[in-house]
């Protein structure tokens, strides 16, 4: 990496070429550019172009191919399809076959800090993000390096959680990433070589990007972090050709708009609520969901009485402009850090024995909801985390009944659970088998108590109010669960626990197995009908990644990132022992 | 050449303060930071802005993280009054550690400081070989 400077080297290192230059330099009639030539050094290489175009044979990625969804050969999307069911038609991986997975190749990223990506493959041809923004694309059957393309980043990044990007989305012959500097880029994915570049939002105000982005006919979606510095979200719309902005919804009312006086005073204008994850589409209502996160600051809602629409939120919008149809608001005057934005599934279900179109997600705040998709009207909340203490329940409009003693307090006494990374977090994703209407949860249990501070608001310095003691952490309590819910009824049914909290993704397959990554180190694999878990695979790294599932000319693949953060993980369990360090685990079926 | 140059002269430069008898250090003011109320505007302060998903509260051992622990008295930046001030307000270049200076008022970024060194606990010093 080259984002760290050293001065006194670079003096003493250019006072050396200075003394053997020193002649050229001082005669007046030097040819131009020969001085320049003996001390210039080349820039370090920051991309790797493919000399032939690759993947071409596949052609462009169409809509049609978009609104599909994998179809077993490829991953085109972070969430596997417009639904996110992250769930593969592949009916190979079965309880019987999955011994036969073996590694068919590996791949470093080179980079610290959490490797949370979700590959994508397509035409023969994965393009996996790492931490730090590097882009590579790979032979999707033999791993070797295609091209790739490390963004330069700048060395005061506005990070609350770490160096992580979850993906990219394909479109066309273009491959799209946002950067934690807040730029969206587009790539020719048959060579690498940049096709735009745009700044979506300033960084040193607080901004930051690191979810995959998302694409619908001819626009590239994507939200922004940024609230634990007070930087108001938005969702923005670019045209997927020429990199122009359509269209951008602020996730926080103006002055004069509808839900402004859900703020008290002028607290709207540094309420953060981030728009930090991967949305949804419909196409049958053509609706484009996304989900919000916290108000700011985090932990202190003393100055920003009222709801604080639209953080903590499901919003539903008009793909073409941006216009806001409905919301639903999960946690309304957050204090806990339950952010909404976590997994959302569009499910077609029952509830009260008639068929509806809903949305289905696990929410870090401990519940599990329903949502009629058309409306916004909720429908149901259950409870999938063991431990939930912040709320006495939910009442019959969605709205949770506040448990008073689980305030932030100056010094608090009281344990309070979820923690404030949940439950789920979207930092990772869950999955969801149509076949049995399963959806697959993995969560962390450790409580906190919640302090409350004072913060300032400054554009660019961090903006929270407080903070969690991770008291089971510390404890040694915490531990996580994979819990497959039923969407039918809420109802969990059946859970597997692990020694340290479920922090990494989740893919399913028609085949009847799931696969997931611990973070103790471990690919895993399991029993989506009963839980059992069938096959394991020491990655080494602690896992926080995406996992996804293809096939190429009758070969199944499985594909697991391995790499923690030490920061994040260690915030939700015991400290960890394991290194950080990122490297990509690819398995075939035998 | 132009940037060749410019490095050379700011290069010369460096060379001859360090070649110059050095500067006294700047006094530190924390002594006017010492009251009840400026600590516990502080430690709101700490509490409010430095902690959570950075630097762990107190000086119970928490879980490990990137962000150093700031009550045990090892200072990677140096553990001066002054040069704790300076970190804070300058930052750490290629960390989560933000430039606080000119956002923060200097009085606060003091009681911050004030509040660190009340409730820090110090090791004792060990004797005898350590590995």
């Amino acid at each position: 990496m080259t984002r760290f400077h050293r001065p006194a080297l670079a003096c003493a290192s250019v006072l050396a070429m200075a003394m053997l230059a020193a002649p050229s330099m001082a005669a007046p009639n030097d040819p131009p550019g020969v001085a320049d030539a003996e001390v210039a050094l080349p820039p370090p290489p920051t991309a790797w172009y493919a000399d032939k175009p690759v993947g071409t044979a596949a052609g462009p990625v169409s809509a049609a191919q978009l609104a599909k969804g994998t179809d077993g050969t490829s991953w085109l999307t972070y969430g596997g399809d417009y639904r996110n069911f992250r769930h593969s038609p592949l009916t190979s991986i079965t309880p019987a076959t999955v011994k036969n997975l073996h590694v068919a190749w590996s791949a470093p990223t080179g980079t610290v800090g959490q490797f949370e990506a979700s590959p994508v493959v397509y035409g023969g041809v994965m393009y996996v993000t790492t931490s730090y923004n590097r882009l590579l694309a790979l032979d999707a059957k033999t791993g070797v390096i295609l091209w790739r393309y490390d963004v330069q980043l700048p060395s005061d990044l506005r990070l609350c959680c770490g160096p992580a990007n979850r993906g990219v989305a394909i479109g066309g012959d273009l491959v799209f990433m946002a950067t934690l500097d807040g730029h969206l880029i587009a790539f020719d994915r048959t060579t690498g070589r940049v096709a735009w570049n745009e700044v979506v939002a300033d960084y040193k105000q607080g901004y930051s990007i690191t979810a995959a982005p998302l694409i619908v006919g001819d626009h590239v979606y994507t939200g922004v972090a940024g609230g634990e510095f007070g930087a108001r979200g938005f969702i923005d719309a670019y045209d997927m050709k020429t990199g122009k902005r359509v269209w951008r919804t602020n996730t926080v009312p103006s002055a004069g708009e509808p839900g402004v006086e859900t703020w008290a005073g002028d607290s709207w204008k540094s309420g953060g609520s981030p728009s930090w994850t991967t949305g949804a589409y419909d196409a049958e209502t053509n609706t484009l969901f996304w989900t919000v996160g916290n108000p700011s600051p985090d932990w202190n809602g003393d100055t920003r009485a009222g709801d604080n629409l639209y953080s903590n939120s499901l919003l539903a919008l008009d793909p073409a402009t941006g216009k806001l149809k409905w919301h639903f608001q999960f946690t309304p005057h957050d204090v806990w850090d339950y952010d909404g934005n976590t997994h959302i599934f569009l499910v077609d279900t029952v509830f009260n024995g008639k068929p509806v179109k809903a949305i289905a997600q696990p929410n870090r705040n401990g519940y599990f909801y329903l949502i009629d998709r058309t409306s916004g009207k909720f429908l149901r909340a259950s409870q999938y985390v063991e431990q939930l203490t912040w709320a006495k329940g939910v009442d019959a409009k969605g709205r949770p009944i506040v448990n008073p003693a689980a305030m932030p307090q100056e010094n608090p006494t009281t344990r309070v659970c979820p923690s404030n990374l949940g439950g789920i977090n979207g930092a990772w994703t869950a999955a969801f088998d149509p076949g049995t209407s399963l959806a697959f949860v993995p969560s962390i249990e450790s409580c906190q108590q919640f302090a409350k501070g004072v913060a300032v608001h400054v554009p660019g310095i961090p903006f929270m109010g407080g903070f969690p003691n991770t008291t089971d952490a510390n404890e040694g309590k915490s531990y996580g669960l994979l819990s497959a819910v039923d969407v039918k009824t809420g109802k969990i049914a059946w859970r597997y626990r692990d020694a340290r909290p479920m922090m990494a993704g989740v893919a399913t397959t028609a085949g009847g197995v799931l696969f997931t990554s611990n973070q103790q180190g471990e690919a895993l694999a399991f029993n989506q009908a009963t839980g059992d878990k069938l096959w394991s695979f020491r990655m080494g790294g602690v896992g926080r990644g995406q996992p996804i599932v293809y096939q190429l000319d009758g070969t199944t693949y499985v594909a697991i990132p391995s790499g923690g953060f030490t920061g994040i993980d260690s915030f939700a369990g015991a400290a960890s022992n394991i290194p950080e360090g990122g490297q990509l685990f690819v398995f075939k079926l035998d | 050449m132009a940037a060749v140059r410019f490095t050379l002269a700011v290069c010369a430069g460096t060379l001859a303060i360090a070649a110059a008898p050095a500067p006294p250090a700047p006094a530190s003011p924390l002594s006017s930071y010492q009251s009840a109320a400026d600590i516990a505007r502080g430690k709101s302060l700490f509490a409010g802005t430095c902690g959570a998903y950075c630097h762990r509260p107190g000086t119970t051992a928490g879980p490990a993280t990137d962000a150093p622990n700031l009550f045990d008295c090892d200072w990677r930046h140096g553990g001066s009054d002054v040069d704790i001030f300076h970190t804070i307000t300058t930052g750490v270049a290629g960390t989560r550690m933000v430039a606080f200076g000119g956002a923060l008022p200097d009085a606060e970024i003091w009681r911050i400081i004030a509040y660190l060194r009340s409730a820090s606990q110090c090791p004792k010093p060990t004797t005898g070989n350590t590995p």
